[in-house]
């Protein structure tokens, strides 16, 4: 029942897609309906599965001989002509990542009733991004991993270059291509992954059995860290997410920034650091190089825009930019903040690019400075948006706090003298986080109200509702974090330990 | 000498030679915009594509007059994407004839039409089953002659004249260079028959053999549109009526990929690991050329020219891998590309009845017709290799066959120049979805059956790649 349930997550969506073809477009009553409810109900269905793989931690997985311990293991044989299966499994990391992603979703959709076009191919879009975002956290199998993974640029062009705003084909366009180029990377070392680990089987689990050659892992643990890394928008690949968030449309910025950023640093934990321990080893402390841009530089960059999405878009890159830190440490605990920053940043970002595009909805400008005393004509949103300025600062009581501290501890556990320095600039440079948050709310929510926007309305109750429950999981995971650190620790301990367990052959560094 | 003993495999060939003149015939009994010739045709094919997936005798090995022919479970498969490319021909030939070139239904053309078609698959039939250099070198050239005829099938269009004049030129030259190169494998081998000439390459090789190679691959070069030969296309598939321009750019890239695959894993087996840097160095400059070549192009052909350039590199790089995944790859990779790039040109060829074949004419189309544009991205995106459409399990398949064998460079680059190729794919995506409408364009009016057919096959590029029945059950019985 449990196993038909979670296979359920992405077919849900892709069949309420199948649903509305024959609707036509003017009943865009009833398609929102639809579509609002196949999203709570997958949401529903996945808070229940994230609950009973909790009750069932502590038990052994059906397979005693996997490396990893996953409830409602499906493998069913797929496309025989290149061995590929159906995989999918939960464990304490995805479950919560499908969890998140389906409050995005649901988010996402009840933000959309009012977007501009053609809705119906709208929603038939954010459902496919859906099932393309489930899919990448459920499968087990690299095939069907990369094509969910690379099903999302589809989607993501046309929803942006269709349904945007501002430089929406140029945005589109970069973030499509940008992404794809990761992808690119990704398969290109997917092969080498099947045919060089000697495994020839495209199962994760039956790959991290094998121990692959160093002189393969040299050259494509990069190359697949950094595929993954774009999509997270790491340094030097960022350049795309500021201009393809602020191009797009509320549901498809939430759904960007908060779940499929994700995507790629769970990649890079699930696939690239899981399979190849030994490169991680060696490569992974350059990635903390690179790192300083994220984390450094971002929030100062933030500093200097005036547009609200630009701004949140840099929070973002600095934000991922703490994930890559947490990974590097090759700590548990650090291990432990990355993933819990991964779900953390999913409702932090989705709540502020939520509560921006309704400010926007209203007033057509993202321009802080033409703002002012939003806060006298829209008291929720602005509260709203406050608590998710605060929430990205750390606050302790959200569990941006909870994910950042353990990623700090975890990173100065780390002997290198240079994550210890990037560690503490980065918890430096909260405080340029605090700086850009205040003033924007500022500038934004306080100060004289323009004439224009004497007739603006607060939100209304689908609006306060996305709002309300958003703030509520990031309240939820800040106060109450044990059971979602428990989760997390199940599903890293074999990670840590194959890493840990990974000798360090080469010592000469880059190029082996 | 003659032996009249027809054997069960040729029968669908013969089927096949057989109707042209039938439905050429027909048309003496009926009027001159009478349906019944193409209705005849349209019968006939699926027949003969139905028979191929019928007779369990579809393979076997004999001597027909003086040809040798050896139709193996490639050959059959070989055989159903050529006749899908030829009912889908003339599926599209009906809508381009009943619209005509120049407003005036020419309905009366289309029994010539189809039995040029008809010839240049029974072609390709010869080609994938032959096993001596003489039946290979005939079903080439019966499958390229009717496509001269057909890119000039209209006689006042002056484009259309000179592209064919080009086509022929450079056909004329292929073909030398392939009948040369023949002959040296002759003197070689001292025979023309396949098994005999991979016993010689096998004993030793001479420099002799290496020129016939390096011929062989020019003159191929030239039919599979590969990198130096490939300029004639872009000409070629612009001037030609568009049904010829997507059968031109299915049949006979399936005709001449065949070619390659019968001559490298039959008499060069031997020496295939010498001929792979070759391989590898054509299918890496190929697909580089065509993407890059169809990154600044404005007018549709063109564009879907340097687009199949491009296709033909990637396919080039599934003969690097071990025999059976090569040619069950490129028998998959034929099967999706033939379906999304009819799609894509009955596409172009409606938008062609009304307005000029360019980005520009499709401006807003996502406003006036969204299932068209929707049917267009699922194209666009299939051609660019995103899942889970089929193209993206056709590349995934060619690619998995090169890194196979380890060549994981090549594999790499083509991979990269995934990415360039889905720039331009997005232009054009761009310009249905994205650009505003312009209101000095005629509008599109689309027939019941020509919005049947783009359904059909937008459903077929949407499951032929992530439903696994085609990959299990269709290859799971064959062994190549």
């Amino acid at each position: 029942m449990d196993i038909l349930l979670f296979n359920l997550i992405w077919v849900i969506p892709l069949l309420t897609v199948l649903v509305c073809i024959p609707i036509p477009a003017s009943h865009a009553k009833l398609l929102r309906g639809l579509h609002t409810a196949s999203a709570s109900a997958v949401l529903l269905m996945v808070c229940y599965l994230a609950y009973r793989v909790f009750m069932l931690s502590g038990t052994p997985a059906s397979d005693a001989a996997s490396p990893l311990v996953l409830r409602f293991l499906t493998d069913i044989p797929w496309l025989t002509m290149f061995n590929a299966h159906y995989i999918v499994g939960a464990d304490g990391l995805n479950i919560l990542l499908l969890a998140l992603t389906a409050f995005i979703v649901w988010g996402g959709v009840l933000v959309s009733y009012n977007i501009k076009g053609n809705q119906k191919v709208f929603f038939a879009l954010i459902q496919l991004l859906a099932t393309s975002v489930y899919g990448v956290y459920m499968s087990f199998d690299l095939v069907l991993f990369f094509v969910f993974y690379e099903m999302e640029a589809l989607c993501m062009y046309l929803m942006i270059a269709c349904y945007g705003s501002g430089r929406r084909d140029y945005g589109g366009k970069k973030l499509t291509l940008t992404l794809a180029f990761g992808s690119s990377m990704i398969l290109a070392t997917l092969f080498g992954l099947y045919f060089e680990s000697g495994a020839n089987s495209w199962n994760l689990i039956e790959i991290a059995k094998t121990t692959i050659p160093m002189e393969f892992q040299m050259w494509a643990f990069p190359l697949m860290f950094m595929g993954f890394a774009v999509s997270s928008s790491l340094f030097p690949f960022h350049f795309w997410s500021p201009d393809g968030h602020s191009a797009a449309p509320t549901a498809v910025s939430m759904l960007a920034a908060g779940v499929m950023m994700k995507m790629g640093a769970y990649g890079c934990l699930r696939v690239a650091m899981f399979l190849m321990p030994e490169a991680a080893k060696v490569w992974l402390p350059y990635v903390v190089a690179l790192l300083i841009f994220n984390v450094v530089l971002g929030p100062f960059i933030a500093l200097r825009h005036k547009d609200l999405k630009y701004i949140t878009a840099y929070s973002s890159i600095s934000h991922l930019g703490l994930i890559f830190l947490g990974l590097a440490a090759m700590t548990p605990v650090g291990l432990r903040g990355a993933s819990l920053q991964m779900i953390s940043h999913g409702f932090l970002t989705g709540l502020f690019f939520a509560t921006i595009g309704m400010i926007y909805e209203r007033t057509h400008t993202r321009d802080i400075t033409e703002m002012g005393g939003i806060m006298r004509k829209m008291p929720f949103l602005g509260v709203g948006f406050v608590i998710a300025g605060f929430a990205g600062l750390g606050l302790p009581g959200f569990s941006g706090f909870i994910a950042e501290s353990n990623i700090f501890i975890g990173a100065f556990q780390q002997e290198s003298t240079l994550t210890r320095i990037v560690t503490i600039l980065a918890i430096l440079s909260i405080t340029t986080t605090a700086v850009y948050i205040l003033q924007t709310a500022n500038r934004m929510l306080h100060g004289p109200l323009p004439q224009k926007y004497e007739g603006l309305t607060d939100g209304c109750f689908r609006e306060k509702l996305v709002i309300v429950v958003l703030v509520a999981c990031l309240l939820f995971i800040g106060v109450c974090p044990g059971p979602f650190a428990d989760l997390l620790d199940q599903s890293i301990a074999p990670i840590f330990a194959k890493i840990s367990a990974a000798t360090q052959p080469v010592t000469s560094g880059i190029g082996g | 000498m003659f032996d009249f003993n027809i054997p069960g495999f040729i029968v669908p060939d013969i089927l096949l030679l057989i109707f042209p003149f039938i439905v050429i015939g027909s048309r003496l009994f009926c009027s001159a915009q009478s349906k019944v010739p193409w209705r005849i045709a349209n019968i006939g094919f699926i027949a003969i594509f139905v028979l191929l997936n019928l007779i369990p005798i579809a393979t076997g090995e004999g001597r027909f007059f003086i040809t040798n022919w050896r139709v193996d479970d490639f050959g059959v498969l070989m055989r159903e994407v050529l006749m899908v490319s030829a009912i889908l021909g003339i599926w599209f030939a009906k809508d381009y004839f009943e619209h005509g070139a120049d407003g005036k239904p020419q309905m009366h053309q289309i029994a010539e039409f189809i039995g040029a078609i008809a010839f240049a698959t029974f072609g390709g039939f010869t080609v994938v089953s032959a096993c001596d250099m003489l039946t290979l070198f005939l079903g080439l050239e019966i499958a390229t002659i009717p496509m001269y005829a057909l890119t000039a099938w209209n006689k006042k269009d002056q484009l259309g004249s000179e592209a064919a004049t080009k086509y022929i030129l450079m056909g004329s030259v292929a073909t030398a260079f392939e009948l040369f190169g023949f002959s040296y494998l002759y003197g070689f081998a001292g025979s023309l028959h396949f098994s005999e000439i991979q016993a010689a390459v096998a004993t030793g090789t001479s420099p002799l053999l290496w020129v016939a190679v390096l011929f062989l691959f020019c003159g191929i070069g030239f039919k599979l549109t590969l990198f130096p030969f490939y300029t004639w296309a872009p000409d070629v598939y612009e001037g030609a009526p568009t049904p010829v321009t997507a059968v031109l750019s299915v049949t006979s890239k399936a005709t001449a990929i065949a070619f390659l695959a019968v001559l490298v894993f039959g008499p060069l087996q031997p020496v295939i690991d010498k001929i792979n840097p070759l391989i590898a160095l054509l299918a890496g400059t190929t697909l580089f050329v065509g993407n890059l070549g169809a990154l600044k192009q404005s007018r549709l052909r063109r564009f879907m020219a340097y687009s199949s350039i491009a296709q033909a590199g990637y396919i080039m790089v599934a003969l690097l891998g071990p025999e059976a995944t090569a040619k069950t790859a490129i028998i998959y990779y034929l099967f999706v590309y033939a379906v999304s790039n009819y799609l894509a040109f009955f596409i172009f060829g409606i938008i062609g009845h009304h307005r000029e074949e360019t980005f520009a004419s499709l401006r807003g189309l996502s406003k006036q017709d969204v299932n068209l544009a929707i049917a267009l991205a699922i194209s666009m995106f299939s051609l660019a290799g995103i899942p889970p459409l089929a193209g993206f399990f056709g590349k995934f398949h060619l690619f998995f066959c090169g890194a196979a064998n380890g060549h994981y460079m090549l594999v790499a680059f083509a991979v990269l120049n995934n990415v360039l190729a889905l720039f331009y794919y997005i232009q054009l995506i761009k310009s249905a979805w994205v650009d505003e409408p312009d209101g000095h364009l005629t509008p599109l009016r689309l027939t019941k059956r020509q919005r049947g057919v783009i359904i059909l096959l937008s459903v077929m590029v949407v499951i032929l790649g992530f439903l696994p029945f085609l990959s299990n059950n269709v290859f799971a019985g064959f062994n190549f």
